[in-house]
C-alpha cells in the first residue's frame, strides 16, 4: 500500500507543479516542446531526443490575455495565453499548435507574434480521412514539424528512434488503459481526484517513467482485495475535468468515475499506433485514421452518444457527467445529440459548465447532489 | 400570441426623402435571387436531388453537373436582416437543447431544418423555399463551425456529406502537399457527386463553367475596386447586398449580366459625379468583418450621421478565384477565405485595401458569431494600425443574432473613432 | 410525528413542519438568507407559531444555498429535489416546474410522484433572473413590485433584444429618452425575461401542468409573459416560495419512513 500512496504521490506532485518537472528534464540536459491540446505527436518530439509536455491551461486571472483573446474564447487559451506571457512557459524550445478548432487556428497566430522567443509550430491534421490522400498530406505536415524542431532545437530523429518512440507510446497506452480497468476494482483507494492525476500527470513525464509509474501502482492494487464500491459510477464525457475542486465534489457525494470521454484523459491513450502498414511515420500517420468519437476530429453518423452509452453499460455506469468545457463549440454541437441518445438508452446525463477560471464551486455542487438524488 | 415589436420605436423623425428608384442591378440581383429558390422548389417537384452548400465550396462543380444548390450562410443572413430569426434561436436554444455560443447562422438554419425534416413546428416566414437538402457539399476553408454544423444536418437530415477538407495555410502561401491532398479530394468527390445524383461529369461543360466563373470574380472586384474613386459612387453597404450573386450563383451567367450591369451603373455614377451614398462623403473606412445583418438601418444611420461612408471590405477580394484547372482550383480555395489564411497574409490583404481605397479609419465588427476570426483580430488590428498609420474602432454585434448589439455602444463608439480621424487629418493639414 | 424542512437560500430563509407526510402545519419565511440571523429566525418563529417543540421533530433535511451548514439536521437534499416535491405536494397536477429566483432560474421536470426527472438551471447570468428585473426597476424609477402590474397596461411591449444585462440597461434608457411609455418599456423587460426563461426551459420539455415558483413567480407581468412564451397556462401557488422547505419536509417523512422499516 505504501508504494501505492507514493506512486500517487509522485504523479499528483508533478500535476501540482509542472515546472519542476519542465527544470528537472532540461537540467538532464533535454530540451522540452509544449503540446497544445488536444493532440500533438508527441512521438517525434521523444525521437528527436526531447520531452513533450502538454499545455493545457490552468487557474490564472487574465490579464495580458485580454489582448489576444474576446471573452468568449476557452479557457484553456485564455490561460495558456496569459501563462506564457507573464513567462511562465519561457524555458520551452518550442511549441506545437494543432489548429483542431477555430480557436486554436488564431492561436497559432497570437503565439507567432505575441510570443517571439517560444518559437510555433503550426500543424493543420487532415479532417477528410476517408481521402486516402489525408495520409501523405499528415506525412508531410509531421516532417514540417520535424523539420522546424530540427532547425530551432538542431535535434534529428532516425526512423529507429521514431519506431521506438511509437512502441513507447503504444506501450504507455496499454499500461494507462489496464490501470483504468483495475482502477474500477478500487474505487477506495482510486478516487476522482486521483485517476484524474494519474491521468493528467502522463503531459509532465517522459512516457516511459509514466508507464513505470502507473505499471508499479496497478500492479500494488492488483495485490489489494477488490472493494464493492457502494456509490454512484459516472462515465465522464467532454475536454477536461478540472480543477480539483470539481472533483472533490464527486468524492463528497460519493462518486467514482470508473471511465472517461475526456480530451484530457482517455482520448490520449485509446487509440493505439498500426505496428504495421509502413515506416514510422506513416504508421503514426495512419493513428489519426484510427481515432474515434472525438468531437474535434470530423466524422460522419454523430457516434459519440451509442460509444458513451456503451461505456456505460461496460463499466457499470449510472449516468454520464458532461464536462463541457466552457465556450467549447466542438463540444457544444456534439451535445444534443450524445444527451438524446443516452436518455434514449435510460441513462442520465448531468452537464456541467468548465471553467478552470472559476473558484466557486458551489453550482456544480448543487448539480451534481442533484443528479445523485435523481440516479 | 401579442409578439413585440421588433422594431425599435423612434422617436419623430424629419420628414422622410423621396426614395430613389431601385437600381436595375438590385432588381436583377432580386429577380436572380427568386430563381434561384423557385428552381428549387421545382427541381424537388421533379424529383431531382438539391443541395445545401458551404459559402466558399467550389460551386464550379455543383454548377458543371447542373444541380441546384442553395446556401445556408446566404439564407440565415438574409432571415437575420428581415427580423424574422428570433423563433429559430429560440427553437435551438430551447427544445434543440443546443448552446447560445454557437454561430448564429448555424442556430437559424439547424432549426429550420429541424422544421423541414418534420421535428419541430416553428412557422417558416418564407413558407419553406429554402427547400430539405437531399446532399450537403462542405468546405472548411471558413471555418470549423461549419464542419460540426454540416455533421449535425446531416445525421438529422439522414443525408450524406461531400467534403472538401481545404486544410488551413499558417504559411504565405498554399503548400504543394495541400493543393495534392484537396486535389485528390476534388477528384474523388466528383466521382461520388457524379453517382449520388445520377449524372456525367462533363468536360467541357466545366471549362465553360470555369470561364463563367473566372468572369464573374474578375467583375465583382473590379465592381468593389471601383469603390476607389473619390467620392465613392456608391453607399459602400450596398456591396453586401451583391454578395448573394457570388455566392449562391457564381458560376452563372445571370450574375455575370447583374455585374455588368452593376459596374456600368457604377461607372455612370463616376461620369455624372453621383453616387448612391446620400449625404456628402467626409470620412472614408474600412470595414472589417461581416454586415450585422440585423441591425444594418441602425448602422447606416449612425455612420450617415458623420458622412462615413465604407469604402472597404474583406469581401472584395473574397471571390478572386483565378485559376485554369483543377490543381489551380485546389489551390485557389485553399486561399480563398481570409479566414483560412494567416495573419500576414490577412494583414497584407487588408493594408492594400486601406492604400488603395484611402481608408482614414476602421470600423471592426466583433462580431459574436465568428470566433475564427475574432480570436485573432486584435492583433491583427494593432498591426494594421501601426502599420497604416489608420484608426480603429471596433463594436459588439452578431452576424444574425440580435440579441448580441447595443446601439448606444455602437453610436459611442463611431463617434470615437471620428474624433481620432478628425484629430488625425488636423494634424496632417497642419504638417 | 413531524418532520421539518428549512431552505436556506442566499436572500431568504423559508421553513415547514409537515405531520406523517401528509398534512402541512405551518410554512414561514423570512426576507435574510445564509450567513446572517434569517435561517435561525425562521426556526424559531415557527415554532412558536405552531406552539410545538423541536424536540417532536422526527427528522429534518436542510437544503438551499446555505443547506451545508445547518448542523441539526438530519440530512441534506439540494434545492431542485426539494423543490421539485414541494410542488407536487401544492399541486399534484404539476409537471413541469419554472422557479425563477433573485439570482438563478431553474426548469425542473417531475414525475406522478415528485420526483425529480431532468433539470436545466442558469446559475451564472443575471439575464433571466430576478436581478435583472431589479436593474430595470431602478432604472425606471418604479418599486420591484409595481412592475409586473405596470407592464400588464401595455398595449405595445417594447422591444429589449439584449440578452446582456448591461446593455439592456441601456436599451431602456434609450427608450426612456425616446419618450416610450412606462408601460411598454416594462412589458418589453417582462419579455425578455420570459424569452430567455422558457428558452431554457424548452431544453428539457413541457408536460402539464407547468407552474412557475420562485420569488418572481409573484410578479404577474413575468407570469403573463411566460405563458404566452410557453403557449400554456402557468400555475402559482401562493406558498410557492416556501415549496423547497416544504419538499424538504416531505422528503424527510419520506426518508424516516425508510430508515424505520
Amino acid at each position: 500500500m505504501a508504494d501505492i500512496m507514493q506512486a500517487i504521490a509522485l504523479l499528483q506532485n508533478a500535476c501540482a507543479n509542472p515546472k519542476a518537472q519542465m527544470n528537472q528534464y532540461i537540467a538532464a540536459g533535454k530540451s522540452v516542446v509544449g503540446c497544445f491540446p488536444p493532440y500533438t505527436p508527441e512521438e517525434l518530439v521523444y525521437a528527436s531526443g526531447m520531452i513533450p509536455m502538454g499545455l493545457w491551461g490552468g487557474q490564472s486571472e487574465l490579464k495580458l490575455a485580454k489582448s489576444y483573446l474576446p471573452a468568449f474564447a476557452c479557457p484553456i487559451m485564455q490561460s495558456n495565453m496569459e501563462f506564457t506571457l507573464n513567462g511562465v512557459y519561457q524555458k520551452l524550445s518550442a511549441v506545437i499548435i494543432p489548429t483542431l478548432c477555430d480557436t486554436l487556428r488564431c492561436m497559432t497566430q497570437n503565439w507567432r507574434f505575441g510570443v517571439k522567443e517560444i518559437p510555433m509550430i503550426p500543424l493543420v491534421y487532415p479532417q477528410n480521412r476517408k481521402s486516402p490522400a489525408s495520409v501523405d498530406y499528415l506525412i508531410s505536415e509531421y516532417e514540417h514539424v520535424l523539420v522546424m524542431l530540427t532547425t530551432i532545437t538542431g535535434n534529428m530523429m532516425t526512423e529507429k528512434a521514431l519506431s521506438a518512440a511509437i512502441d513507447v507510446y503504444n506501450e504507455h497506452n496499454a499500461v494507462m488503459r489496464e490501470f483504468s480497468s483495475i482502477a474500477n476494482q478500487h474505487l477506495d483507494v482510486i478516487t476522482p481526484k486521483i485517476r484524474h492525476a494519474v491521468f493528467k500527470s502522463a503531459f509532465f513525464y517522459d512516457k516511459k517513467e509514466h508507464a513505470a509509474i502507473v505499471r508499479e501502482l496497478t500492479e500494488g492494487l492488483k495485490q489489494m482485495p477488490e472493494f464493492a464500491f457502494q456509490g454512484k459510477k459516472v462515465v465522464l464525457t467532454g475536454i477536461l475535468c478540472e480543477p480539483d475542486g470539481v472533483l472533490d465534489v464527486f468524492e463528497e457525494n460519493g462518486v467514482a468515475v470508473v471511465a472517461d470521454d475526456l480530451a484530457q484523459e482517455n482520448r490520449q491513450i485509446r487509440t493505439d499506433t498500426p505496428t504495421h502498414g509502413g515506416g514510422a511515420l506513416k504508421r503514426l500517420a495512419l493513428q489519426w485514421n484510427a481515432r474515434h468519437g472525438c468531437s474535434m476530429i470530423h466524422e460522419d453518423g454523430k457516434p459519440r452518444g451509442p460509444m458513451l452509452v456503451k461505456m456505460c453499460k461496460d463499466n457499470h455506469a449510472d449516468g454520464v457527467v458532461n464536462c463541457l468545457m466552457k465556450f467549447c463549440d466542438p463540444e457544444e454541437y456534439d451535445q444534443p445529440y450524445f444527451e438524446a441518445d443516452l436518455r434514449q438508452a435510460g441513462l442520465l446525463c448531468l452537464t456541467v459548465e468548465i471553467d478552470t477560471q472559476n473558484t466557486s464551486y458551489e453550482q456544480i455542487r448543487t448539480r451534481v447532489q442533484t443528479f445523485c438524488e435523481m440516479i | 400570441m401579442i409578439e413585440p415589436a421588433l422594431e425599435q420605436t423612434k422617436a419623430a423623425e424629419a420628414p422622410a426623402k423621396p426614395k430613389r428608384p431601385k437600381a436595375k442591378s438590385m432588381e436583377m440581383i432580386g429577380e436572380q435571387t427568386k430563381a434561384l429558390f423557385e428552381s428549387a422548389m421545382l427541381a424537388k417537384e421533379r424529383g431531382e436531388k438539391v443541395g445545401w452548400s458551404a459559402s466558399i465550396f467550389p460551386q464550379e462543380l455543383a454548377e458543371t453537373l447542373g444541380l441546384v444548390v442553395l446556401y445556408p450562410e446566404n439564407h440565415s443572413a438574409g432571415i437575420a436582416a428581415r427580423h424574422q430569426a428570433d423563433p429559430f434561436l429560440q427553437e435551438c436554444e430551447g427544445p434543440l437543447g443546443y448552446s447560445n455560443d454557437l454561430c448564429a447562422y448555424a442556430k437559424v438554419n439547424l432549426a429550420y431544418a429541424t422544421v423541414l425534416a418534420g421535428d419541430s413546428e416553428v412557422e417558416l416566414p418564407d413558407g419553406g423555399k429554402m427547400v430539405r437538402p437531399d446532399f450537403l457539399l462542405l468546405t472548411n476553408n471558413i471555418c470549423n463551425q461549419l464542419t460540426k454544423w454540416y455533421e449535425n444536418l446531416a445525421k438529422q437530415l439522414n443525408i450524406p456529406v461531400f467534403f472538401i477538407d481545404t486544410c488551413y495555410n499558417p504559411w504565405d502561401y498554399v503548400t504543394e502537399t495541400r493543393v495534392r491532398y484537396v486535389r485528390a479530394q476534388i477528384d474523388q468527390l466528383i466521382h461520388d457527386l457524379c453517382e449520388f445524383v445520377g449524372k456525367q461529369w462533363n468536360e467541357e461543360r466545366f471549362r465553360q463553367i470555369m470561364k463563367v466563373s473566372q468572369r464573374n470574380s474578375y467583375l465583382w472586384e473590379r465592381a468593389n475596386n471601383l469603390m476607389d474613386h473619390k467620392p465613392a459612387p456608391l453607399s459602400g453597404f450596398e456591396l453586401f447586398n451583391y454578395m448573394s450573386c457570388m455566392v449562391c450563383n457564381r458560376g452563372k451567367e445571370s450574375t455575370t449580366a447583374i455585374l455588368e450591369q452593376l459596374n456600368a451603373e457604377i461607372e455612370k455614377h463616376i461620369a455624372d459625379g453621383t453616387s448612391t451614398y446620400p449625404v456628402k462623403e467626409e470620412y472614408r473606412v474600412s470595414w472589417d468583418g461581416i454586415a450585422c445583418w440585423p441591425y444594418l438601418r441602425h448602422n447606416l444611420h449612425t455612420l450617415k450621421e458623420y458622412g462615413i461612408n465604407m469604402v472597404a471590405s474583406s469581401y472584395g477580394k473574397a471571390w478572386a478565384i483565378e485559376y485554369d484547372d483543377l490543381d489551380g482550383m485546389a489551390r485557389a480555395y485553399c486561399f480563398a477565405s481570409t479566414n483560412g489564411d494567416n495573419a500576414t497574409t490577412m494583414i497584407d490583404r487588408r493594408m492594400e485595401a486601406l492604400k488603395r481605397f484611402d481608408c482614414e479609419g476602421t470600423i471592426y465588427h466583433v462580431n459574436r458569431s465568428c470566433k475564427v476570426m475574432d480570436c485573432q483580430m486584435m492583433e491583427v488590428q494593432r498591426q494594421l494600425s501601426e502599420q497604416a498609420s489608420v484608426p480603429f474602432t471596433s463594436f459588439d454585434g452578431d452576424q444574425a443574432d440580435y440579441r448580441n448589439y447595443s446601439e448606444a455602444q455602437f453610436e459611442t463608439r463611431i463617434q470615437g473613432l471620428v474624433e481620432v480621424m478628425k484629430q488625425n487629418r488636423e494634424a496632417k493639414q497642419n504638417g | 410525528m413531524y418532520t421539518f424542512g428549512i431552505d436556506i437560500g442566499s436572500t431568504s430563509s423559508k421553513a415547514a413542519i409537515i405531520r406523517t407526510g401528509t398534512e402541512l402545519i405551518r410554512e414561514t419565511v423570512i426576507p435574510l438568507g445564509t450567513g446572517t440571523i434569517g435561517p435561525a429566525q425562521v426556526r424559531k418563529a415557527i415554532f412558536e407559531e405552531v406552539d410545538l417543540q423541536p424536540e417532536s421533530i422526527c427528522y429534518t433535511i436542510a437544503t438551499g444555498y446555505g443547506r451545508l451548514k445547518c448542523d441539526y439536521a438530519n440530512e441534506q437534499i439540494s434545492e431542485l429535489s426539494c423543490h421539485a416535491k414541494g410542488i407536487h405536494f401544492l399541486m399534484p397536477t404539476v409537471h413541469t416546474v419554472i422557479d425563477i429566483g433573485g439570482q438563478d432560474a431553474k426548469a425542473l421536470s417531475i414525475d406522478d410522484n415528485g420526483a425529480l426527472v431532468n433539470f436545466q438551471m442558469n446559475d451564472k447570468c443575471a439575464a433571466g433572473t430576478g436581478r435583472f428585473l431589479d436593474v430595470m426597476a431602478k432604472v425606471l424609477n418604479v418599486d420591484i413590485t409595481d412592475l409586473g402590474p405596470l407592464s400588464l397596461k401595455s398595449q405595445h411591449p417594447a422591444a429589449i433584444s439584449n440578452t446582456c444585462t448591461v446593455f439592456a440597461e441601456s436599451e431602456v434608457i434609450s427608450q426612456l429618452s425616446n419618450d416610450v411609455s412606462l408601460e411598454d418599456i416594462a412589458a418589453g423587460i417582462h419579455y425578455s425575461v420570459a424569452k430567455r426563461v422558457s428558452g431554457m426551459a424548452l431544453r428539457i420539455g413541457r408536460k402539464a401542468d407547468v407552474a412557475m415558483s420562485g420569488g418572481v413567480a409573484l410578479n404577474v407581468g413575468v407570469v403573463c409573459a411566460m405563458e404566452k412564451e410557453m403557449g400554456c397556462p402557468i400555475l402559482v401557488h401562493p406558498l410557492c416560495q416556501s415549496a423547497g422547505a416544504i419538499g424538504a419536509a416531505v422528503l424527510a417523512w419520506e426518508k424516516y419512513i425508510k430508515e424505520h422499516q
